[in-house]
């Protein structure tokens, strides 16, 4: 094979691990940090406090780490962090957090996020993860694990996206999405979205026991055969004593409800998240607590 | 600070402010001007004849006065302290400029069509379409995925819903959602934070319920005249009441 020279920019100061393959015409800042097997294709600007793990595949067009789209955001050095085994194709574009809102955006292990995918200042992508094309997360979102976003989802702020739902495709989520749920607009899109069903690949694929299986499958049709009078229902399974993941969807479902607009995290508005305070060195951490009252 | 890219394209010809930053492998074309304190990120393609005003930022992967549908390249202007996101493309056809405002900001994966012109101050979230020739007063706000169709009107301080479909010219003040979009109410956020009083808010709010019958139907002209009458005093209901005697049902009055 011939030689040639790859033309890109790669600051002094950023640490690339040697197994690291940046492509022709990427663009990596000087406060980056990739780590060892991940590929950047081609035309790829990684730029701010990003931190990029193993493994990871980002294809051509993606831009991480600019400046978040938030009005809020006065210019400090605020962090990306990504976890390892992504798979990000192209355009998908990250923003690092806001001062005011924790400092970090983040996304796990194993995620694939679809072509023009935009993850955006304060979210917290889980692990594996699906977002679909065009998937719209706004700011503050946490989207948990096994969590699947069909294409073209938009999402609003503070919204939180349980482990192993899914919402169907050019939904627009305005509101807490449970846990194990199929969440979509009925009636061919016509209808308010809210949960369709359960998300039974879903139940399948976090691998539970059959008894816990059982357990939760009856906790979903009770909450939601329709989805009225949910804090009593809340009561009824909690008097029976649900356990594990039923428990869990439970909680979940009772927080979104003390939420604004069925928003739980609308709380964590104009102050770090927990999430934020796991994540983040403890320097910055111990700054964060000075300055929140 | 002046730091232009050893690895950016700055063709003969080009205008750049002494302290502009071109990020490398931009590209800029030879009838391009920068204003002071312009900050053009890495793969920016800058094209026609485009003069952006100072202090706009553009980032990486944008491309701003590329050739719209008649496949060639025009005048572009853009105002000063915008922000052109990541993969925005602002289109330019050669027989009509297309004109940006002040400080706006047009979010990533937007398009702005050749001969548009847009107000200042507006707020254009993720992958908002404005097609060719609309105009965009000030203050108009969208959301995700909303779509703005070619030679459309959309009045000032207007507030856009995700996923909808402006297919026709659209009133002041509005709260738009749907597709086609419906008039929902008055946008009394947007109002209240730029400054209007309350009365004139409340004013807004009767005029609203009056014209649009609740339902988002298309308003009546006999009685925007009323209004205009009764409040002839009022710049805000003089304004909404002109929109309605000018426009068409469903029409467009800029295609």
């Amino acid at each position: 094979m011939a030689e040639c020279t790859i033309i890109r920019e790669i600051a002094p100061s950023a640490k690339v691990a040697p197994t690291a393959r940046i492509g022709p015409y990427c663009v990596i800042g000087p406060e980056v940090t990739i780590g060892p097997n991940t590929v950047l294709t081609r035309r790829v600007s990684v730029t701010g406090n990003t931190t990029i793990g193993s493994g990871n595949i980002i294809e051509e067009g993606c831009v991480i780490g600019a400046d978040p789209q938030d009005l809020k955001y006065a210019g400090g050095p605020t962090r990306v962090r990504i976890g390892h085994r992504n798979r990000l194709a192209q355009r998908v574009t990250v923003h690092p957090g806001t001062e005011v809102n924790g400092w970090i955006t983040s996304i796990g292990n194993d995620n694939i996020l679809q072509r023009g995918a935009h993850v955006a200042h304060d979210c917290y992508v889980d692990d594996h993860t699906f977002l679909g094309r065009n998937v719209l997360l706004a700011g503050h979102i946490r989207v948990q694990t096994g969590a699947v976003l069909g294409h073209m989802v938009g999402l609003h702020h503070f919204v939180t996206i349980g482990r192993y739902a899914r919402v169907g495709a050019m939904t627009p989520v305005r509101r807490d999405v449970p846990p194990y749920t199929v969440f979509h607009s009925p009636h061919g899109g016509g209808g308010q979205p809210g949960v369709q069903g359960i998300h039974e690949q879903g139940i399948l694929a976090a691998k539970l026991a059959p008894d816990e299986q059982r357990e939760l499958r009856r906790a979903l049709r009770d909450l939601f055969e329709d989805e009225a009078a949910l804090q009593t229902k809340i009561e009824q399974l909690d008097n029976l004593g649900v356990e594990g993941e039923a428990a869990y969807l439970c909680r979940f479902v009772q927080q979104s409800l003390k939420g604004v607009y069925g928003r739980h995290r609308e709380i964590y508005r104009g102050k770090a998240p927990p999430e934020a305070l796991r994540l983040l060195p403890p320097e910055l951490k111990a700054k964060i607590r000075r300055a929140s009252p | 600070m002046a730091h232009i890219s050893a690895k950016a394209i700055i063709e003969d010809g080009a205008t750049l402010a002494d302290d502009v930053v071109v990020g490398p492998f931009s590209y800029i074309g030879p009838e391009v001007t920068l204003g002071a304190g312009c900050v053009i990120g890495n793969s920016v393609t800058l094209l026609g004849k485009t003069v952006l005003g100072e202090k706009t930022r553009v980032y990486p992967m944008a491309s701003v006065g590329s050739a719209g549908e008649d496949g060639q390249c025009g005048e572009c202007v853009i105002g000063e302290a915008c922000s052109i996101r990541e993969h925005v493309g602002v289109y330019t056809a050669p027989d009509r400029p297309t004109v940006i405002g002040k400080n706006n900001l047009i979010m990533i994966g937007s398009q702005v069509g050749a001969g548009s012109t847009i107000g200042d101050h507006g707020l254009f979230a993720n992958l908002t379409h404005i097609g060719e020739d609309t105009c965009v007063e000030e203050y108009v706000r969208t959301s995700g995925f909303s779509y703005i169709d070619d030679g459309v009107f959309v009045g000032a301080y207007t507030f856009i819903g995700g996923f909808s479909a402006i297919d026709h010219d659209a009133p002041p003040f509005a709260m738009l959602m749907g597709s086609p979009y419906r008039v929902r109410g008055v946008n009394t956020e947007n109002l209240r934070r730029c400054g209007f009083d309350q009365d004139d808010i409340k004013l807004l709010k009767q005029a609203f319920r009056e014209l649009f019958n609740g339902a988002g139907e298309t308003a009546d002209p006999a009685i925007a005249r009323r209004l205009m009458e009764e409040h002839a005093a009022n710049p805000q209901i003089a304004r909404l009441a002109a929109f309605v005697l000018r426009a068409r049902p469903g029409g467009k009055s800029h295609g």
